[in-house]
């Protein structure tokens, strides 16, 4: 236990610096990746034929397709076409990417549960369609998109260990380098699990918070 | 008005000719060569989590031989060791960040196949990997006559693999043979005399040796030797060339003290001192 400590005091600038990488991957995509999901979604229900077309192909190919793959993708394919995108900038991509999808499902599945008296009602009253969306639909929809939201946030952090793959820094490729010197295995490993499972409760928690705020009274 | 005409015709010869003249200059630079000059910086694939060979040391500077390889190479293009930009990869992803262009060379104990040579091109070669076996100092058996002699009664730790067992038994055809998944597990097996020699790659070997001074001992018997190259991209001879004559000079040549100072730190042991007078390598 004394070697672990010392050797965790050696780690200790390696260890932060994968571990702000990792929070750093996560918030980004999550964030980046709700905006283009939320965009997503509310093309699946109401937008025009193509465009709905394509967003569903979209959908359906980042659903149906492994993070992994889709991080390879984002690392090899853009070099092949000239543009050479960074280890860090082509996981975050993938990370987007994958993020967006899973959102845009999430908001369509939330909009189309509200019944459509709600948007008649909000017509009749004369609201345009973006009102309609951002007073009548969206404040109703957030209510069940706020569980499988943070659910996605947790599975990003941890689709974020995948970036070591392609060499980007973050927490778990820190604790392998860590590994490869000292060879304490199994000590280091579970540290970083137990890293992991702090952040995503932490989120499952501040999730709870939100959906206590925002709940039905 | 005939003159006129003439003029524009030699104005438009001397466009023609001054475009090819850019075309050939663009030919020339065409080379990783003139790219990597130009830029400044070498991009060099590698690996973070093996040593001897590409690790972070406690500092979190990549170190180890094949950081020194590629060293050499800047040293070569820059007459600075710094000037180089490295690409951690994992081992797979080798040969596709060579042949997409991601770096410019890769160097990262990469064992030398004819299949891959299909792929990619390799440099000279600057290490000879083989396996090896470990002992406690002072253990029951005191080399690899010992341990051969003993037949079925020595029991072998070796990372797990398809090829483990045979591995082995081509060195020890008699000897109990137990896989382990992991490195650290092979050495603690031999600790705690679970088993009585493990079975690992000579520069590991040397590596935790060196480590752990006075502790172990070689047995003396290597086997299965497996050739380690940087690799770069097929079809481009000028760079191909530039590099093989850094690292010929480094193992033969003028930097062979920065080779050797490497080859020392990392193995813990010297390579054979080039022979002043006729170059051998070319008898």
């Amino acid at each position: 236990m004394e070697t672990f400590f010392s050797e965790l005091w050696i780690a200790r600038d390696a260890l932060m610096e994968g571990f702000v990488r990792t929070i750093e991957a996560s918030v980004v995509s999550i964030l980046i990746g709700t905006a283009l999901g939320l965009l997503i979604g509310i093309v699946l229900v109401y937008g025009p034929l193509v465009v709905r077309l394509l967003c569903r192909a979209y959908v359906d190919v980042m659903r149906g397709t492994p993070v992994l793959v889709l991080i390879l993708a984002s690392f090899y394919i853009p070099s092949v076409v000239g543009l050479h995108l960074s280890a860090f900038q082509a996981g975050l991509l993938a990370l987007i990417l994958f993020c967006g999808a899973h959102i845009g499902e999430i908001v369509r599945g939330a909009l189309q549960s509200i019944p459509p008296g709600q948007t008649e009602a909000a017509r009749s009253i004369g609201l345009t369609f973006p009102q309609i969306l951002t007073y009548v639909l969206l404040p109703q929809a957030l209510r069940s998109i706020l569980p499988t939201w943070i659910n996605t946030g947790a599975e990003l952090v941890k689709a974020s260990t995948l970036l070591s793959v392609i060499g980007v820094g973050e927490l778990l490729l820190k604790t392998q380098e860590i590994v490869g010197r000292n060879f304490m295995t199994l000590d280091f490993y579970l540290f970083a699990g137990l890293l992991y499972l702090l952040v995503n409760l932490g989120i499952e928690q501040a999730g709870k918070a939100l959906e206590r705020r925002v709940a039905v009274r | 008005m005939s003159k006129s005409i003439s003029r524009i015709l030699m104005g438009l010869g001397a466009l023609v000719m001054a475009v090819g003249a850019i075309d050939a200059v663009q030919a020339q630079t065409s080379s990783k060569l003139q790219e990597v000059l130009q830029r400044g910086k070498l991009i060099v694939g590698t690996g973070s989590t093996n040593p001897p060979w590409h690790f972070r040391d406690e500092k979190g500077q990549l170190a180890g031989f094949d950081i020194d390889i590629a060293k050499i190479i800047a040293k070569g293009l820059f007459n600075d060791t710094n000037k180089i930009e490295f690409v951690t990869q994992a081992s797979d992803a080798r040969i596709p960040n060579i042949t997409t262009g991601k770096v410019d060379i890769t160097c990262q104990f990469m064992t030398v196949t004819a299949a891959r040579a299909q792929q990619v091109a390799f440099t000279l070669p600057y290490y000879r990997e083989g396996v090896g076996l470990l002992l406690l100092k002072g253990g029951s058996y005191a080399n690899y006559d010992a341990l051969k002699a003993a037949g079925d009664k020595v029991t072998i730790a070796v990372l797990q693999n398809v090829y483990a067992e045979e591995m082995v038994h081509q060195a020890l055809p008699e000897a109990k043979v137990d896989q382990y998944d992991s490195v650290d597990l092979i050495y603690q097996a031999l600790n705690s005399k679970r088993a009585d020699a493990a079975a690992t790659d000579m520069s590991s070997l040397r590596w935790f040796m060196k480590q752990n001074a006075g502790r172990y001992q070689d047995a003396g018997y290597a086997w299965n030797p497996q050739t380690y190259s940087c690799a770069v991209k097929l079809g481009d001879p000028d760079w191909l060339n530039f590099v093989n004559i850094a690292l010929r000079e480094a193992m033969l040549g003028v930097e062979f003290s920065e080779y050797k100072a490497s080859f020392e730190r990392w193995f813990g042991e010297a390579p054979p001192e080039p022979k002043i007078g006729f170059p051998s390598e070319l008898r």
